[in-house]
């Protein structure tokens, strides 16, 4: 993390020395000095580029991530940005241009051919200014709170320990929103819930100013998914609710309430009660309650997703405008969404979780100004980016720690989509010529990633898709399956299911194996317990029996809870027969 | 000046002076109730610390009866008390001590299958022994028995709404760290008022079968007769005095609709708004008395100076309380081991007790336990039969009136008020019927429990009728499907779940009726049939405490085992496949 020379790098900058830095880091091989570069704040990472030639900057343009490489290009000219780009090596030019999403490939292909007229977004003028405000001494970041190496376990019923939360290190800095990224069910609120000490971590441990979070009475709040207000309590008394808890006075109490209401604009409605009130105007109660306890903290459990996407759009477009005005004294923000442009929207820094068990996969910061265009070529290409993190776990930017790399080869999960949602993906990607961004089609559709993910995944198992850095293509037995009737979409179906879904397999082996070709449910949710939590063994359970059952692999009769080998699988076969001959 | 509007909508614009004298007028009624509640208490205590009153005699002339419904109304107010204090214990430690669960709860489901009336004879005995000399252990042990009729369910209730908190409700109590005392008045209680009411309203319908019951019975060579309405009933039926037995039904009918009107309607209303719903309800529960409430000046008046002010004392001394340190190992050990010890004689006590009990079992003569095993068996065949009478006419009538909205608004308010006679009380009349129209004790007993349990029956399938979705209905028509398939697809699953809890309730209903209906002293004779009540009335009346348990313990068994084997599984079956799911 602290590559030889970094330590010089930082003395030169924290002295104003610009022209010495970059001298410093040309001495470094190109590799570390990238990761310096990536080590210090963006802002003097955007005025160092600036000053430094331009071959040396087409070297380490290679070594950023790409998205990294956009933006920081972006802060040069045009005429410097197309030197330095000419002076790429022309394999690493191919590699940048291909990883780039359609509309930053756009942009920058404009930019070169010189199309692009440089009048909206510029990073000239934005430089400079930076440029003057560095000079500052950078102070040391000390975080607020910090889990140090915390993992959490379940026991489940017969005494196995099923690992939830990997060994994670995690630190909340000040003046930041950070976003914890993730699929549903992957341990994000666990993680929220052990940070706010709700859940005790089986190891680790959670600081508060270097304190044990258990010692001292941290400042923190939470606002939560479902609101969590007292529906039988007036606005105000929900406000005050936390208050009086502290043993505030009453006339503090309600002076306290009243400012945090009216800071979220609900003024006059402090005599309602929640029920009287519209789903936004609820989670801003939910807000308020939290904001009237001065938190320096804020934690926000998936607080938008519960509303509509109008509502959800303007409410954080007011916390925002709290936030960025300064006009509570939070000093920072946790915020737990599995929404990746809400997570590009508002976070300073993201970290991405990874599933079973979580462990964090990616931690980056987004340097885009605020408010956030989304539909600008920077934001895009960090949407693109989150996307395709998400959808390849192969993709890892941290290395994965020695006791995650301990635990033995994960059993396959089915992704819980269902045989109509993949068809319904593959007959748009058909649609579509074949293969498209995943943030369009989740846009498209007005998916949610939670719901898109499931769907996409399940079409790359069955290989009726392929996934490659956030696009989803179809292939041609995927096509073949687009382009089918009914029948015979359940025949492509189950010969997908059973080549490549081991818990189909399973099932299906099991039951050809016993001579009257049923089995009880119970006996394949006794092996899934093994590998995963009550609640995923369940889903599991589903999703398998709607695949099971929309190919005709098995039927299931819920009274007995018993499989059955299908019992139309004579008439199946001879259909499948009959449309073979035609 | 503009003259006052003579409309009489909105708030008369000249001075404040004339609202005042109306308004104390209005609040009359609530101060003379007031003192009216007062005096009864004063009668009541010094009554109760009054001398034996061996020969109490009840008198029949209509003018005594207004004292002895104050009798009888004032023991089942203070048995409902005392339930609800135990409900709060009990619930709260069952619900958030894990090891306390374990057992507390299990315990609580066979409680509350113990035929109640079997307690009559001990509990009577050990309250005699402990109150020689006042009337107070006569009344105590009426009100134990009641109490132990009516507080299982409440606890239960309550038990079931504290673990159904949702969970992040729990969370926010906990992060904004509300004191156990404000989590019980701003969470709990609210959280459970609602299935506390209800179940309140049907603790104390039971009560008065009870209290029918027990104010007049025989126990060995003593006559013990508690002044009240169950007496009056009893003697004036003794007597054969019918004009006395329809004031005594009318007025207690009377007392039942008042309590109905003037406390259940405005605290169901009052209780809309501890509905735990996101939404308004479309049509709330409204009461006139509760609007009169409201629109009092005294009693916010009166709340101001006393409630408000105790309530923000209380909160703020509990919130400090909390954020002190207390010296928390100590007391930690202290309560482990004081717990130890508690559990430590918990068990020699139960063990002592089974001894004794065995001991008592072995001496059994095996006529006894002849006589045991034939009265259980047919008391089963009574009960079972009862049930299938009542279904019969219930089924066809319930559905019929459930399908016609506007006449089950007609029929139910007066079903109710039928079904708020306790049958206990109406045992004597009908008795007396009997008598004088010759039936014997066979038909008579089925027809005491008939009376006991049909309302149950009957309101579920109204209320189950009348759930049948409209479309459902509708494409009965659109298929034209004839009577018998229209009741074997629609209706017959329709009502299921209705019809279940129906019998559910009715079946534990008759085993309990069974011990009054199978047995009775009536004008001086002893009018039995067989049956394990009659056994158990009839050990209770020779003071054969050998009998006694064994028969109890029979009972008791069956009871516990019906509902194992066949009730809970139909409950099961109506819970899953025959939920109408909206």
């Amino acid at each position: 993390m602290n590559p030889p020379g970094a330590d010089k790098v930082r003395d030169a900058l924290s002295q104003g020395h610009w022209d010495r830095a970059v001298a410093l880091l040309q001495q470094l091989d190109p590799a570390a000095a990238a990761d310096v570069m990536m080590g210090i704040p963006f802002e003097e990472q955007r005025v160092l580029f600036r000053v430094m030639p331009d071959d040396f900057a087409a070297t380490l343009v290679s070594y950023f991530p790409y998205y990294h490489s956009y933006v920081l290009l972006h802060t040069r000219s045009i005429e410097s940005l197309r030197a330095i780009i000419d002076k790429m090596q022309p394999g690493e030019r191919l590699m940048f241009f291909d990883e780039l999403p359609g509309e930053a490939w756009q942009r920058l292909m404009d930019e070169l051919s010189g199309e692009y007229s440089p009048v909206a977004p510029g990073g000239e003028g934005a430089g400079a200014e930076v440029a003057g405000a560095i000079s500052r001494p950078i102070p040391a970041v000390e975080p607020i709170a910090e889990a140090v190496q915390v993992e959490k376990s379940f026991l489940q019923p017969d005494g196995r320990q099923i690992q939830v939360i990997a060994p994670t290190d995690l630190s909340l800095e000040p003046d930041t929103i950070t976003a914890l990224l993730g699929p549903s069910g992957s341990g994000k609120s666990t993680l929220l819930r052990i940070l706010t000490g709700l859940i005790q971590p089986s190891k680790g441990i959670v600081l508060w100013h270097g304190r044990p979070l258990h010692d001292c009475a941290p400042k923190l709040a939470i606002v939560f998914q479902s609101f969590a207000l007292f529906p039988w309590l007036t606005v105000l008394d929900n406000v005050e609710t936390p208050l009086l808890a502290r043993g505030m006075e009453h006339s503090e109490r309600h002076d306290r309430a009243l400012r945090a209401l009216h800071a979220v604009g609900l003024q006059g409605f402090e005599s309602a009660y929640p029920k009287e009130l519209s789903g936004g105007m609820k989670q801003r109660v939910g807000i308020a309650r939290a904001l009237a306890l001065e938190p320096e903290i804020l934690f926000m459990d998936e607080p938008f997703s519960a509303l509509d996407v109008l509502t959800a759009e303007n409410l954080r477009g007011e916390l925002m405008e709290l936030w960025l005005g300064k006009k509570i004294p939070t000093r920072s923000i946790f915020l737990v969404t599995h929404n990746i442009e809400e997570a590009a929207l508002l976070a300073d820094r993201i970290l991405v979780l990874g599933r079973n068990p979580a462990r964090i996969r990616a931690d980056f910061r987004i340097p885009l100004k605020q408010p956030r265009d989304r539909n600008s070529a920077e934001f895009l290409l960090y949407v693109d980016y989150i996307y395709k993190l998400m959808t390849q776990p192969q993709l890892e930017s941290a290395p994965p720690s020695a006791a995650a790399r301990a635990v033995k080869a994960p059993y396959p999960m089915l992704p819980h989509a269902r045989p109509g949602g993949i068809a319904g993906l593959l007959e748009l990607l058909n649609d579509r010529g074949g293969k498209d961004d995943l943030y369009h089609i989740a846009d498209e559709l007005l998916l949610d990633v939670n719901d898109l993910l499931p769907i996409t995944e399940a079409a790359t198992l069955l290989d009726f898709a392929r996934t490659e850095k956030g696009d989803v293509e179809i292939t041609d037995k995927g096509r073949e399956f687009a382009n089918a009737d009914i029948p015979t979409r359940k025949v492509l179906f189950r010969e997908a299911a059973l080549t490549h879904a081991t818990l189909l397999q399973q099932i299906r082996n099991s039951l050809t194996s016993k001579s009257d070709g049923t089995m009880p449910l119970e006996f394949f949710r006794d092996i899934l317990d093994e590998h995963f939590s009550q609640e995923e063994t369940q889903r599991q359970i589903e999703t398998a029996l709607n695949w099971g059952r929309y190919g005709e692999i098995f039927s299931y009769d819920s009274e007995s809870d018993r499989l059955f080998l299908h019992r139309l699988e004579h008439t199946g076969d001879s259909q499948r027969d009959l449309l073979h001959q035609g | 000046m503009p003259s006052p509007p003579k409309t009489s909508s909105g708030a008369p614009p000249w001075g404040v002076f004339p609202t005042g004298a109306p308004s104390l007028l209005r609040d009359l009624p609530i101060l003379l109730a007031g003192f009216a509640l007062f005096y009864g208490l004063l009668t009541f205590a010094r009554y109760g610390i009054g001398p034996v009153n061996t020969q109490a005699e009840i008198q029949l002339y209509p003018g005594a009866l207004p004292k002895y419904a104050l009798f009888s109304v004032t023991r089942i107010a203070i048995a409902y008390f005392l339930s609800l204090a135990f409900t709060l214990v009990y619930g709260y430690v069952a619900a958030y001590n894990a090891k306390a669960e374990r057992f507390m709860i299990p315990l609580l489901d066979i409680l509350q299958s113990i035929p109640v009336l079997s307690f009559l004879p001990p509990v009577m005995l050990a309250m005699i022994a402990l109150f020689p000399h006042s009337q107070l252990g006569a009344e105590l042990g009426c009100i134990v028995l009641i109490l132990t009729g009516q507080v299982w369910n409440m606890t239960f209730s309550f038990y079931s709404s504290l673990k159904s908190i949702p969970r992040e409700m729990h969370e926010a109590a906990e992060i904004y760290r509300l004191s156990w005392w404000q989590r019980l008045w701003q969470m709990e209680l609210p959280y459970a008022a609602i299935g506390l009411i209800w179940n309140s309203i049907m603790s104390v319908a039971g009560a008065w079968f009870f209290l029918m019951a027990c104010e007049m019975f025989v126990l060995g060579n003593r006559d013990l007769l508690l002044p009240g309405l169950g007496s009056y009933l009893q003697t004036a039926a003794n007597a054969g005095d019918t004009r006395s037995i329809v004031w005594g039904l009318g007025v207690m009918v009377a007392i039942i609709v008042l309590i109905d009107q003037l406390i259940w309607r405005p605290t169901i209303a009052w209780a809309e708004k501890f509905k735990f719903e996101q939404v308004e309800a479309a049509e709330p529960a409204r009461s006139p008395i509760l609007d009169f409430l409201r629109r009092s000046k005294i009693i916010p008046l009166v709340a101001r100076v006393t409630i408000r002010p105790a309530r923000e004392a209380l909160n703020l001394y509990f919130a400090r309380a909390r954020a002190m340190p207390s010296e928390r190992p100590r007391r930690v050990l202290f309560t482990k081991w004081m717990w130890r010890v508690l559990i430590l004689a918990g068990l020699v006590a139960t063990a002592y007790a089974m001894i004794r009990m065995g001991q008592m079992l072995v001496a059994l003569s095996s006529a006894e336990v002849g006589g045991i095993v034939r009265g259980a068996g047919a008391t089963f065949l009574r009960v079972e039969a009862t049930l299938v009478l009542a279904g019969l006419w219930t089924i066809p009538v319930g559905v019929f009136v459930g399908l016609r909205p506007r006449l089950s608004a007609l029929v139910q308010p007066l079903a109710q008020i039928a079904a708020s006679v306790p049958a206990t009380a109406l045992f004597p009349v009908v008795l007396l019927m009997l008598v004088r129209i010759g039936g014997g004790m066979g038909i008579g007993s089925m027809v005491l429990l008939l009376l006991g349990t049909q309302w149950y029956i009957l309101f579920n399938v109204i209320a189950g009728a009348s759930a049948i979705p409209t479309d459902l209905k509708e494409v009965c028509g659109v298929f034209r499907l004839g009577t018998v398939e229209r009741w074997r697809k629609l209706i017959l699953p329709g009502i299921f779940p209705f019809l279940i809890t129906g019998f559910i309730t009715a079946s534990g209903g008759a085993w309990n009726a069974s011990i009054v209906a199978e047995y009775f002293r009536f004008q001086g004779k002893t009018l039995s049939t067989v049956g394990l009540g009659a056994v158990i009335s009839h050990a209770t009346d020779t003071g054969n405490f050998r009998v006694l348990l064994a028969a109890t313990i029979c009972m008791a068994a069956m009871v516990v085992t019906l509902n194992r084997l066949v009730w809970r599984r139909l409950y099961g079956l109506a819970s899953t496949k025959f939920k109408l799911e909206t």
